[in-house]
């Protein structure tokens, strides 16, 4: 039980990497395509090739990372924020704050995650200019980022409650 | 009332230390509560804010960066820069702020290069027998310097927030960066003949030869951007894919001591920092949304028109503001919420939106940068191991430099406009 529950943990990373490289395949792609694709046909009088899809590939990569990467971030303190009036309180107090904090974030997952579905069904109408993707595929991306961040803010709280107190973030 | 709700969440959430985009998120939240707006507002901003092409440029050139970092490029170019001239008086000095300049043409982010820069340079400068205040005033000011080198984050943000080709401010930024390098040259030359700094031995033409050859692997990196750019030959982000297959061809088949799995974990963490720079610039953009509602960037006009007169000094005052907030609360959450309200007034009174975007950038540089509590300074520090108040006696001229560096900018705006304007880029 507790391996599966580990390696379920590597999910969104294992995500979150291959969406990365998803991104920067395609935008290689879109150079080779643009350039020397473009130039081929040309030359050659070759029947033109279209790559409109390549933006749309990246774009949505981008905002599936966002939202994957951020809810991560809670975890990994990569957002940056301000310690100097929570450092000068007693650790008591520190850590009801910090307690405090992950119930909020866990509130603003919930919110982003019910009213990113209701985008989501809202979109599920359209469809993308190029791919023809059906949109809600990309609006969910806030939805599945709105649940991990609430998964994400729970475990934090788990290790408040168990007395680790997380440590500032670096900047960007 | 909307707005004292906003700002008031927003404060009261980020003195307890909330992470400042969350902090943003709920303050947003409460503020589409009280407007009477629907919630669902605010999740599709955030997909609208991040599903963005040009931002696309950041994950690679946070990648190519750490990755180039890790193969060991940026030994070569702190050994290039002190061939050049480490061995004038206070050489090793004068090569921080030159191997800065190298350095942050292949890395996008300052924090890297803070850590790159303090931890290569700090060690040999205390050898040299700088002192450790020294040793941290020169790191943190080369790097405050080195965010106007592209490529760099915070200039495709801001292209992205003020519509303006990152393109553009990429070519704009190498001038004013080594405008402001030379300021900061000015200093340490100075220090370097008051306090008898060591020089390192003329390197013979043999070991010169080995610190150019060296060199030449990472160098394509800058070369390759100022070229493309000028030329026009491709897009930033274009050139953030270039320079990221560049960096895994450069590790695979040049310096081959990067394995593939340690390349997996810089993917993995490149794409956690931009996920981070992301999210922030697309939970701002309900702000957007908000403020344009309340019409706040209309009344902060009317607040700012006595400065409408003197460009200059419009952006000075904008400048001081964004230093201040940038200072407490890091550049990009500070530029993201300030800017799309300030540059409107900009470009009414008559300000070139890339002159704009680089004052904008060395302000945020300096902010990072400014005692007590930038978190670029705090980093340098930790690397010297001292404390704020024993670093500001020392500091304060570099500090001085700097601003030195930010007015001229702010007078000439030619410097800037040049590069993009021989690139027949803007008029």
């Amino acid at each position: 039980m507790k391996a599966l529950g580990r390696a379920v943990a590597w999910v969104p990373h294992i995500v979150l990497t291959a969406l990365m490289l998803v991104a920067m395949v395609d935008m290689l792609a879109g150079v080779f395509l643009r350039y020397i694709v473009t130039w081929l046909s040309a030359t050659f009088d070759l029947p033109s090739v279209r790559f409109f899809w390549v933006e749309e590939i990246g774009e949505y990569a981008l905002a599936w990372l966002t939202f994957i990467g951020a809810a991560i971030g809670i975890r990994r303190g990569t957002h940056f924020a301000v310690a100097i009036v929570i450092d000068r309180f007693p650790p008591p107090v520190r850590r009801a704050v910090f307690a405090g904090q992950y119930v909020l974030l866990a509130t603003f997952g919930a919110l982003v995650a019910v009213f990113g579905w209701n985008v989501s069904e809202l979109n599920s109408q359209s469809f993308s200019p190029a791919l023809d993707l059906n949109l809600r595929w990309l609006y969910l991306a806030s939805v599945v980022g709105g649940i991990l961040i609430v998964v994400y803010s729970l475990a934090s709280l788990n290790d408040v409650r168990r007395g680790k107190v997380p440590g500032p973030a670096e900047g960007h | 009332m909307l707005v004292a709700i906003v700002i008031v969440t927003f404060l009261v959430l980020t003195a307890l230390s909330l992470p400042i985009v969350f902090a943003l998120g709920l303050a947003g939240f409460a503020g589409l509560l009280a407007g009477g707006f629907s919630l669902q507002k605010l999740p599709s901003s955030l997909v609208a804010g991040s599903q963005s092409w040009v931002l696309l440029a950041i994950p690679t050139f946070v990648f190519a960066g750490s990755l180039m970092e890790r193969c060991g490029m940026s030994y070569a170019l702190v050994n290039l820069a002190r061939a050049l001239i480490g061995w004038v008086r206070g050489g090793l000095g004068l090569s921080v702020v030159l191997a800065e300049y190298f350095f942050s043409g292949i890395s996008g982010s300052t924090i890297a290069d803070v850590s790159a820069i303090g931890a290569m340079l700090t060690p040999p400068m205390l050898r040299a027998g700088y002192s450790r205040e020294h040793a941290a005033s020169l790191v943190a000011s080369a790097t405050a310097m080195g965010i106007l080198v592209p490529p760099a984050i915070f200039m495709i943000v801001l292209g992205q927030v003020t519509d303006t080709s990152v393109v553009a401010i990429f070519l704009a930024g190498f001038i004013p960066a080594a405008v402001t390098a030379a300021c900061l040259m000015v200093v340490v030359f100075v220090q370097a003949h008051r306090l008898q700094w060591p020089k390192d031995e003329r390197p013979t033409a043999a070991e010169f030869n080995v610190a150019v050859r060296a060199s030449l692997v990472p160098m394509v990196v800058p070369v390759l951007i100022v070229a493309g750019f000028f030329f026009g030959a491709f897009t930033a982000t274009e050139a953030g894919a270039l320079v990221a297959a560049y960096a895994v061809a450069a590790a695979l088949l040049y310096y081959k001591n990067v394995r593939p799995r340690e390349m997996l974990v810089l993917v993995h963490d490149s794409a956690l920092l931009t996920a981070a720079v992301v999210f922030l610039l697309a939970v701002a953009s309900v702000y957007q949304f908000l403020m344009g509602m309340l019409g706040v960037p209309a009344l902060l006009g009317e607040v700012l028109r006595p400065l409408q007169t003197t460009p200059s000094l419009f952006l000075l005052a904008v400048s001081v503001i964004v230093i201040a907030f940038g200072m407490v609360l890091e550049g990009l959450p500070a530029a993201v919420v300030l800017v799309p309200v300030v540059f409107p007034v900009a470009k009414q009174i008559g300000i070139h939106p890339i002159h704009f975007n680089i004052v904008l950038t060395a302000a945020v540089g300096i902010g990072l940068f400014l005692p007590p509590i930038g978190v670029g300074l705090l980093m340098a520090l930790r690397f010297a191991d001292i404390s704020v108040g024993r670093h500001f006696r020392v500091y304060w001229p570099y500090l001085v430099s700097l601003f030195v560096g930010l007015i001229i900018l702010i007078l000439f705006p030619e410097i800037t406009l040049f590069l993009p304007r021989r690139a027949g880029m803007v008029r």
